[in-house]
């Protein structure tokens, strides 16, 4: 029981941390930003790479991952969204979704189509008790999701970025005229959700022991899921929709009788919440 | 101005002309479509490599009858809607001889019906679902039946394992559902118990849960469907949480990537149904293997092995047949012992579907080794 927990636990953890990036900008945008979903594939890359470079150093690789997704978040905001900022949503989120295909194909194009092994060093014990086991890949994601979080809680409620994001996110027009520096602050946004989304990307191939091309395919559906739950731009209710997800879809899963696919679940509890609460979970009114 | 439309219309009709009516007579063309882009690329990549193995073997003999072989391909992105369209190009434009698919279920049956329908051969190399064989007289297989290859794993499960508490687990597509069915319908008339049982969706990652309630069964023996990517998952967490049985898979797993791609040596001692024999002593296979490694860089796998093997196939049928239709089925379908297919000998085929010997490979020390052979017709026979 305790182990079924713990492994919701962690799976959670990855999930939110996907879909903090996406309800941040979201909240300040209004984009749906399905190419972070590339993004989050771009790190687990850059960070494989980084692992043949540097001795299976897995904390060179994140840390290089997290600073590469930050730098190509903030591209993609100067590159495309910038453009989109006074057109209908629908514009930005068809860019996105043909950068998110686009990025999948490059990734196949220079590292092939082939799954590759994730062989990370990181030191992390295990930790073994009679109740639970925890691998170090487990520990690892627990720890530094949750100290990813607490950095952006500090970011958001301490610090004058976070006090940015909050104006520009009531709107987005006046907070200019206030004299707040716009662009800084949205890319602001996208270099801090895109690290994040990088950080997810060196977890999740360290977890599962796999990096390839699509690996962002389910991240760019079941990401929103969390998102849409957790209240559109609502960071807390961001993580605890990610853990709720995780814990549902562990329950389930372990019914023998149960035959959904495990990706099916997050809709049906999307839908289910959507009936009684159409603004998620934790949405504003 | 109408003289330039006219002109230019000409000059892109002798294009489109010339070189199909110049490759016509030089070359023999044989066509393939695979997954060369989208969720399926890895195998579709592996399939190319070696089709392109088999073609090139056939040139460096001298070809067919003295022609060379070309080998026309293109993507499908493991769509029906493009294979579709690839089959009518594959034989209206580029007239090919026979087809060959290197792509999964869904595509090479949408192929299959058009193939047909024109009147022009098509083999499918790994593709299994039942269907494909049954689009008409010219479809052949050279990839293992769903039964054969769920009635060896009975086989080897019950009789020469001697387990009788068996857990399931099986991926829910056209592969996993049909392969199930045909393994428990034997496992239980040998005498073994279905202790557990459950489907996961393709691509499924996270496998702790259910096999948290396999370890609550304790069972002797997992047998678990899947592809690599699935299986490494499944043995790398049932290692993680310590259960100790026999995990016995099949064609799925059969790939260097299913020991890469799971944790330290927890794909070890692993038991695979499959059909290609890395210890064969058949040069055929030892010279397959060489080159496919040469040529990609990696270990074959499955996938490579019965494109190359569809390949040959194909090259028997014309070289033994001639280039209409009908000549090529006949040929294809009086083959006795063809030794030329890595995943071989080819016995024979069966409405179609090859007859061949199946093969269990060990994985030991992180590489594949022989374990035992099947060539009992009574298991290696498709059914009916």
């Amino acid at each position: 029981m305790i182990q079924n927990l713990l492994n919701a636990v962690v799976l959670g953890s990855t999930y939110s941390l996907i879909a903090i990036g996406l309800t941040m900008v979201y909240g300040i945008l209004k984009i749906l930003h399905i190419a972070h979903a590339g993004v989050y594939t771009l790190g687990a890359y850059i960070g494989l790479y980084a692992l043949y470079a540097f001795d299976n150093n897995f904390w060179i690789a994140l840390v290089l991952a997290m600073l590469a997704t930050g730098i190509a978040g903030v591209l993609i905001y100067r590159g495309m969204y910038y453009y989109m900022l006074k057109e209908s949503r629908i514009v930005p989120l068809i860019s996105s979704i043909g950068l998110f295909i686009a990025l999948q194909e490059l990734f196949r194009l220079f590292a092939g189509p082939y799954q590759k092994a994730f062989p990370a060093k990181s030191g992390f014990p295990r930790v073994e008790t009679s109740w639970f086991s925890l691998t170090s890949a487990q520990g690892l994601i627990i720890v530094l999701t949750a100290v990813s979080f607490l950095a952006l809680y500090l970011i958001i409620g301490k610090t004058k970025i976070g006090l940015g994001w909050q104006v520009c996110e009531q709107d987005i027009d006046m907070a200019g005229a206030m004299g707040v520096n716009v662009n800084r602050s949205i890319a602001l946004n996208f270099f801090i959700s895109s690290m994040l989304a990088g950080a997810a990307g060196v977890l999740m191939a360290l977890y599962r022991n796999s990096v390839y091309p699509t690996m962002g395919a389910m991240v760019s559906y079941k990401a929103f899921v969390v998102v849409v739950l957790g209240g559109f731009g609502n960071v807390t209710g961001c993580i605890v929709a990610g853990l709720l997800l995780a814990f549902v879809e562990t329950f389930l899963g372990h019914l023998e009788w149960f035959e959904f696919p495990r990706d099916a679940i997050a809709f049906l509890v999307l839908i289910s919440v959507l009936i009684f609460r159409p603004k998620g979970l934790f949405g504003r009114k | 101005m109408r003289l330039k439309v006219a002109s230019i219309t000409v000059l892109l009709v002798a294009l489109l002309l010339i070189p199909a009516g110049l490759a016509a007579q030089d070359t023999i063309k044989i066509g393939f479509f695979a997954p060369l882009t989208g969720f399926a690329a890895a195998d579709g990549a592996s399939a190319l490599a070696g089709a392109q193995t088999a073609v090139d073997f056939i040139n460096d003999a001298g070809g067919i009858n003295g022609k060379p072989v070309e080998l026309v391909y293109y993507d499908d992105g493991c769509k029906a809607d493009e294979a579709s369209s690839i089959a009518r190009k594959l034989i209206e434009r580029d007239k090919v001889v026979v087809g060959v698919s290197g792509s999964y279920s869904t595509p090479t049956r949408a192929a299959a019906g058009i193939f047909q329908a024109a009147g022009v051969p098509l083999i499918s190399s790994y593709a299994v679902h039942p269907s494909i064989t049954k689009a008409g007289d010219l479809v052949f297989r050279v990839g293992m039946d769903a039964s054969t290859e769920g009635w060896a794993g009975a086989e080897l499960v019950v009789k020469q394992l001697g387990a009788k508490e068996i857990a399931v687990l099986t991926i829910d597509n056209d592969f996993g559902v049909s392969l199930g069915e045909y393994f428990k319908e034997r496992a239980e008339k040998f005498g073994g118990t279905i202790v557990f049982e459950k489907r996961y969706p393709l691509g499924e990652s996270e496998f702790r849960d259910v096999l948290g309630s396999i370890k609550d069964e304790d069972p002797e023996i997992l047998w678990a469907s899947g592809y690599y990517a699935e299986a490494a998952n499944i043995v790398s967490q049932a290692k993680e949480l310590d259960i100790r049985c026999w995990i016995v898979g099949q064609e799925g797993y059969d790939s260097p990537k299913f020991v890469e791609l799971s944790t330290d040596t927890s794909a070890y001692g692993t038991l695979i149904v499959t059909d290609l024999n890395r210890d064969s002593d058949r040069e055929i296979v030892q010279s397959f293997l060489a080159e496919y490694c040469n040529r990609t860089g990696l270990d074959a796998d499955m996938v490579g092995a019965s494109a190359f093997d569809a390949v040959q196939v194909a090259a028997y049928g014309i070289e033994n047949g001639g280039v209409t239709a009908e000549e090529i089925r006949d040929a294809i379908n009086g083959i006795e012992n063809f030794e030329n297919a890595v995943t071989g000998p080819f016995y024979g085929f069966s409405e179609r579907r090859v007859i061949k010997p199946i093969t269990v490979q060990i994985i030991r020390n992180g590489e594949f080794h022989f374990f035992m052979e099947f060539t009992d017709p009574d298991i290696i026979t498709p059914a009916p």
